[in-house]
């Protein structure tokens, strides 16, 4: 019963955190939203600490759950905060400002239940409503591109999210119900119609979470809406489609059909991770090319959850600390946005040199996403690498190694010599720019994310030495 | 009923579905396809009472008043609405000369549908109509990504919703809780098609916005 509570307030406090943003008292959607993001950070801690697992009237947790609510909740709260400072600077939002802190509350509010909730009908309802509470999110700044993207992003997530539909259908045509817990407990009674469901969870819930050929938003979406939204979208929005294909898939375990669909996903992992990769390194939008950073995570952690062993634990730790590291980036690229009012790799050179922490802190947020030791994306990264290894699959590892090590030179390339590049514009003290400086909090945020993931991965590296030296390394 | 009528009028909706969605291939004016979906839609509540008569579930009856409401008269309502907001986007352009060649791919994607689902997804285990929301997708799909204004788009967005719900209908007949909210979020989703079609109107004075540099890559 007393688990019941911490569910209910879980969800509770975003709902009513964007109820209360909607009171016409100046100030108030900040502190309604702070308030919120922070009890959802307290019980989700609580959840996670207690261990929580099991069924709980309308809910259902195992690990898998009590790192997604952690995740979430963590993001929310630095993207709150987060926004504070960066949504000051735009000039004619779409909407007004306590409509923003509630649309962001009430994102997460449905990204939780979609985490939470014991049912596979109110999984697709949860992620569908990701859709209606965020896409005016990515519309703020009013600009054409941003309202094409968020255009974009509503048609072509909506259109993939009805196979997903289908797929929670035929589920429940094959097995007769869709309670998580009951359905994982079971074998699944029919392969080929189970088969099909998991096909449509495929394109379903992965044209959300940005898995190639179905990614056409992902970029557009990432790179126009505001730096806190982006963080979400990157951080949490992607994993939590994934964690609903990954819940149908895990259905299969011990059909016939296991061995193709589990095949099928690793393909388009990998082939999401290789195709963002590839072409990461020639963007020239500095958020467009952190957009294509996530869609690579994102292969890379579709192929670790298929193959399942340590290679499943590799995922969810890179789960974690991609949204940590990548949080932190879209922040930094908010304080470089507000400095240069560009988006542009070629009109934004020599940051280090104008924004000294912001710049450094990129550089870092950089190394971290694309798995550079010690952040925990490494530790992810190394053990799904391991599991490839250990079911003698040779062909997965090379085309893994050779997303990683793509992904690694050439978003970094990138970053480096946006970072510390010869600036073209000339400064106050002739020729170099002026530091100026820079708002605590818009660099305290991402050092807190960026230093979480570090955490994560010297806390998991013992793991990661314990699976190399089975490799005998 | 008579369980022979029941069965032939599940047959008269299933094509007439089948009809609606090729008549709106045909189309390169926004307003008549519009009319088209909401006539499709309340084709398909017909034939959720058709459904109801057959099985006796009470809940069919409130899924197709819910549908035809809500996707029978009010979001075309408010997408017919969008269109008198902007009248140089009555019709799409560049449509004209492919509108024969979409008919035939359409008439293909049909028969073509109807031939994988019976020989390869579902082979003889259920009622052949199953295949009529199969080929209602592949259409919604040609809809979707052959044209380039809005509400067409949008339009076709629908269709592929209406084959989900005539598909959870004919072989999940008991799980219509799930598509009753499926319809409900339409009307969230409507309001937000309305909000950014109406930004859109501000910033581009067009519902064929142009290829933006800045979105390539």
């Amino acid at each position: 019963m007393d688990q019941i509570i911490l569910f209910a307030v879980l969800l509770g406090a975003p709902a009513a955190g964007a109820a209360v943003s909607l009171l016409p008292r100046d100030g108030i959607e900040l502190v309604a939203s702070v308030a919120a993001a922070a009890t959802t950070v307290a019980v989700s801690t609580l959840v996670l600490l207690l261990g929580t697992s099991g069924v709980f009237g309308y809910f259902y947790a195992d690990g898998l759950t009590r790192i997604m609510v952690v995740t979430i909740s963590a993001v929310f709260l630095t993207s709150v905060g987060y926004s504070a400072f960066y949504i000051k600077r735009i000039k004619e939002p779409f909407m007004r400002f306590r409509w923003y802190y509630s649309l962001v509350d009430l994102f997460t509010f449905t990204m939780l239940l979609a985490v939470t909730v014991n049912d596979f009908g109110f999984v697709w309802i949860a992620i569908e409503a990701t859709t209606v509470t965020s896409a005016l999110l990515v519309a703020l700044e009013r600009e054409r591109t941003s309202i094409e993207a968020a255009w974009r992003y509503t048609l072509i997530v909506s259109a993939g999210l009805v196979a997903s539909l289908l797929s929670v259908i035929l589920l429940y045509y094959s097995q007769g119900s869709l309670a998580i817990s009951q359905l994982l407990e079971k074998s699944p009674s029919s392969d080929l119609l189970m088969a099909l469901a998991v096909g449509f969870a495929l394109v379903g819930y992965g044209t959300k979470a940005g898995i190639a050929p179905m990614h056409a938003w992902l970029p557009d979406a990432h790179s126009e809406a505001p730096s806190p939204v982006s963080a979400m979208f990157s951080g949490i929005l992607l994993p939590t489609s994934i964690y609903a294909l990954v819940r149908t898939f895990e259905l299969l375990r011990g059909s016939a059909v296991f061995s193709q669909m589990q095949a099928l996903l690793i393909g388009f992992g990998v082939f999401t991770a290789l195709l963002a990769a590839v072409i990461m390194s020639s963007q020239r939008n500095y958020k467009r090319m952190l957009a294509y950073s996530s869609m690579e995570n994102m292969g890379v952690i579709l192929v670790g959850f298929a193959l399942g062993g340590i290679g499943a634990i590799g995922a969810v730790i890179q789960v974690m600390s991609h949204a940590f590291g990548k949080s932190s980036a879209f922040y930094e690229a908010g304080n470089i946005l507000v400095a240069y009012d560009s988006k542009s790799m070629a009109e934004v050179q020599g940051v280090a040199k104008r924004l000294r922490l912001s710049g450094y802190l990129f550089t870092l947020s950089c190394l971290c996403v694309t798995g550079a030791p010690p952040f925990g994306v490494f530790v992810g990264e190394f053990m799904i690498l391991a599991q490839a290894m250990s079911v003698g699959n040779t062909t997965l590892v090379i085309l893994l190694a050779v997303a990683y090590m793509y992904a690694f030179i050439g978003l970094n390339r990138q970053s480096i010599r946006m970072i510390y590049g010869e600036s073209s514009a000339a400064g106050q003290d002739g020729g170099r720019p002026a530091p100026q400086p820079e708002n605590w909090a818009s660099v305290a945020i991402p050092l807190a994310n960026l230093t979480v993931s570090l955490v994560i991965g010297m806390y998991m590296l013992p793991a990661v030495l314990h699976a190399a030296s089975g490799f005998g390394l | 009923m008579n369980a022979t009528l029941l069965a032939e009028l599940s047959g008269l909706f299933g094509i007439l579905v089948i009809l609606s969605a090729l008549y709106m291939q045909g189309q390169s004016f926004v307003d008549p396809t519009i009319r088209a979906i909401s006539f499709q839609s309340f084709a398909i509540s017909a034939l959720f009472v058709v459904l109801y008569f057959q099985s006796g579930d009470i809940d069919l009856v409130y899924l197709a008043v819910i549908t035809s409401v809500v996707r029978g008269i009010l979001i075309p309502r408010v997408m017919l609405f969008q269109v008198r907001n902007f009248k140089h986007s009555l019709r799409e352009t560049g449509t004209g000369q492919r509108i024969p060649s979409l008919i035939i791919v359409g008439i293909i994607f049909v028969i073509g549908g109807y031939a994988i689902f019976r020989s390869v997804l579902l082979p003889a285990s259920i009622d052949p109509l199953a295949s009529v929301p199969f080929a209602l997708l592949l259409l919604s799909f040609l809809l979707i990504f052959t044209r380039r204004n809005a509400l067409m788009q949008m339009t076709g967005f629908l269709e592929e919703e209406n084959a989900v719900l005539y598909a959870g209908a004919l072989i999940a007949p008991s799980i219509p809780l799930l598509v009753e909210f499926a319809v409900v979020l339409d009307v969230l989703g409507v309001v937000l098609v309305g909000v950014i079609l109406s930004a859109s109107r501000d910033v581009f004075l067009t519902l064929e916005p142009p290829e933006l540099k800045e979105l390539s890559g």
